[in-house]
């Protein structure tokens, strides 16, 4: 009980870091309110005056940032994730990210299940032929995968699976019925797993390696168990820290990666959602998305520390 | 003993050598051997010896640089010549192993009962509840105490001295007629030592069960086994009788052995003779006995001349060509004595044994 006391605090001051840079750095790179008003901004007739003044209160922008960025804390805790300076009408934030979030959340999800279905058989092959043919070329084709780019390897799939083969649809139309769309992710879910499986199966074939020299397995064999049962049932799961662990640390990572994705594909996402917001300098966009980004890095790192306790009952207290 | 049965265990001229990158490596050079029902049998060697590989090959669990020649029998059954489905169920049922550390030789993330009715509902297909109720009884036969409880423990809840017996009981779990234990009391605490020991002896009558017990200490090996092996080099240098090995030991390096370890007989502040050199390099095996470098009996003959394991009288057999005991061998040690010095260049003066 108190170790999720001590995680919850640990994340929310995590989560106020990261959402405090992020204000200070989005105020230092421009004065918002020529997002907010755009070429009217620099307006400096009597009227345009007035609705500069006008905009300013409106915003708060007179205040010093600490005050600003405690304003946003308390509306943010409150729902409230501000409007989008940067769009017509300025709609609020939160319809931005409710239509965009699901998307990615579906792309990195089938992309995470993908690599961990990807990797594991694979390591199980590779881990008990150390050395073997099948071992060497897997790991080349790790490093291949790992070592190309992402927009390479995007590209290249979409190539070949989309135009030549025409197995998958090129786009992503944001309109189209359910299965279509979940049928339309198939392909930027892949480009994402290929290099994620590559990493975890390294290290998933790495620690089997290492666990089947262990005695307990020398122990199981001398029981006259199957070469198979003796992998599945003994010797994966205490193999499986450092790839959870990763597993944990990549999700933020892919999250970045899902941006270059996204433009290949174009699917309209968080990644390029961020990104819009970004050069657009639509601070109260790249803060909501920031702050949705390392939550979901949290939850999910939250969740591996768990995982630990059941992969291994020697952790649990 | 009886000569009409089949034996339970026999092994025929094995051989099994290690492909390694600075060449071959012979562990076990043409052990032959043969084990009664009922009976139970010692090897003893340092490590290095090969007696454990012997151990685990009889069990089929050579290393996959490992390449083995000569024959396995168990129960009658030639081990190369069983169908694929009967392989599936002979390991584990009709032979079965307790390693040396129970730190290591229980998965540390799976429970106790888990791990020992896997065995039984895979081998004899046994339901769930079933084997349960079986695996409690088992730890009940090893002397572990609440054993519904430890069912549910994982093994870092249990002590050394739990561990081994739930080891005891994963092997005893199909009720195999071969039991083979490696080094089963080496790391645990002396006061579990014997305890272990008294359990293995105890299950082996109550199970009419053969066993096998590898140890370096020939103080486990006295009283406990009917017969003693022991082993240096891969090869069996002296086998016999527990009472005649003891009693009336052929092999200088028996002897040796025997005069390296301190014995509760001993009167206090004996002198331990400590064995002057090394095991030799398996890797350049000596053309002749694998002992004479060492051996303060040695001759020319024997650093030429492999000795074949020969038997004498009455199931006591050794492999050496100046044996301790006989007159060749008396005659052997007087002459190295005089000159100082063993054909194979061991000085034999005392002051030089003790600084070895």
């Amino acid at each position: 009980m108190g170790r999720v006391v001590r995680r919850t605090g640990f994340a929310i001051i995590l989560l106020l870091t990261v959402s405090a840079l992020t204000f200070g750095a989005m105020n230092l790179l421009g004065d918002p309110l020529f997002n907010i008003l755009g070429p009217a901004a620099a307006d400096t007739t009597p009227a345009g005056v007035e609705r500069i003044e006008a905009a300013r209160a409106e915003y708060h922008l007179d205040d010093p940032l600490p005050v600003r960025y405690l304003r946003w804390l308390g509306d943010l805790v409150q729902g409230d994730l501000g409007v989008q300076f940067s769009s017509a009408g300025q709609p609020p934030v939160a319809d931005l990210v409710v239509e965009r979030l699901p998307r990615t959340a579906v792309l990195l999800v089938l992309a995470q299940l993908m690599a961990t279905v990807i990797a594991i058989p694979w390591a199980l092959l590779a881990a008990p032929r150390v050395d073997s043919w099948f071992d060497r070329l897997s790991t080349v084709s790790t490093f291949l995968v790992v070592a190309l780019p992402n927009f390479a390897l995007g590209v290249l799939l979409k190539y070949v699976f989309a135009i030549r083969l025409g197995w998958f649809p090129q786009t992503y139309t944001a309109d189209a019925p359910l299965p279509d769309r979940f049928h339309q992710l198939l392909l930027p879910a892949l480009t994402i797993a290929l290099p994620a499986a590559a990493v975890y199966q390294r290290l998933l074939r790495d620690d089997l390696v290492s666990t089947l020299q262990e005695e307990f397995i020398l122990m199981a064999r001398s029981k006259g168990l199957s070469r198979a049962r003796i992998l599945f049932r003994h010797a994966l799961r205490p193999s499986l820290f450092s790839f959870v662990t990763v597993f944990g640390l990549t999700t933020g990572a892919l999250i970045g990666g899902s941006l270059v994705v996204e433009n290949i594909f174009r699917i309209p996402g968080l990644g390029s959602a961020i990104v819009e917001a970004v050069v657009r300098e639509d601070f109260p966009v790249v803060l909501a998305i920031v702050v949705v980004v390392a939550s979901v890095f949290i939850v999910v790192n939250f969740v591996v520390d768990a995982v630990y306790a059941v992969i291994d009952p020697r952790i649990r207290r | 003993m009886a000569a009409t049965t089949t034996p339970m265990l026999e092994v025929d001229d094995l051989r099994v050598r290690f492909a390694t990158p600075a060449g071959t490596i012979t562990a076990v050079d043409g052990v032959s051997l043969t084990l009664g029902e009922r009976e139970s049998i010692a090897i003893v060697g340092e490590s290095g010896s090969g007696k454990s590989v012997f151990a685990r090959t009889l069990i089929n669990l050579l290393a996959g640089n490992g390449t083995r020649t000569g024959t396995i029998k168990i129960g009658g059954r030639d081990i190369d010549e069983l169908s694929t489905a009967e392989r599936k169920h002979f390991f584990g049922v009709q032979a079965a192993m307790v390693f040396q550390d129970p730190m290591t030789s229980l998965n540390p993330v799976k429970r106790i009962g888990a791990q020992l009715t896997e065995a039984m509902r895979y081998h004899l297909k046994m339901g769930k509840e079933e084997a349960n109720d079986r695996a409690v009884g088992l730890l009940r036969q090893v002397h572990i105490p609440s054993p519904e409880k430890r069912m549910r423990q994982y093994p870092h809840e249990l002590s050394g001295g739990m561990r081994q017996r739930v080891v005891i009981a994963m092997a005893l779990a199909c009720e195999p007629r071969l039991l083979i234990a490696d080094e089963p009391t080496t790391a645990l605490d002396v006061t579990v030592q014997k305890a272990i020991l008294d359990l293995l002896d105890d299950l082996r009558a109550e199970r009419n069960m053969s066993l096998i017990l590898i140890t370096h200490d020939l103080g486990v090996a006295e009283g406990r086994a009917d017969r003693i092996g022991v082993m240096y080099a891969g090869r069996l240098m002296e086998l016999a009788t527990a009472k005649d090995l003891f009693a009336d030991m052929r092999h200088p390096y028996t002897q040796a052995l025997l005069r390296s370890i301190p014995s509760t007989d001993m009167a206090s502040h004996t002198r331990l003779h400590p064995i002057p050199g090394r095991p030799p390099d398996l890797l350049n095996p000596p053309q002749g006995c694998a002992f004479a470098a060492r051996c303060r009996h040695a001759q020319p003959e024997c650093v030429d001349i492999k000795p074949n394991l020969l038997e004498s009288s009455g199931d006591h057999w050794y492999a050496c060509h100046f044996p301790v005991g006989t007159s060749e061998g008396r005659a052997a040690l007087e002459r190295n004595e005089t000159a100082g010095v063993t054909a194979a260049g061991l000085p034999l003066d005392e002051a030089a044994e003790e600084f070895v």
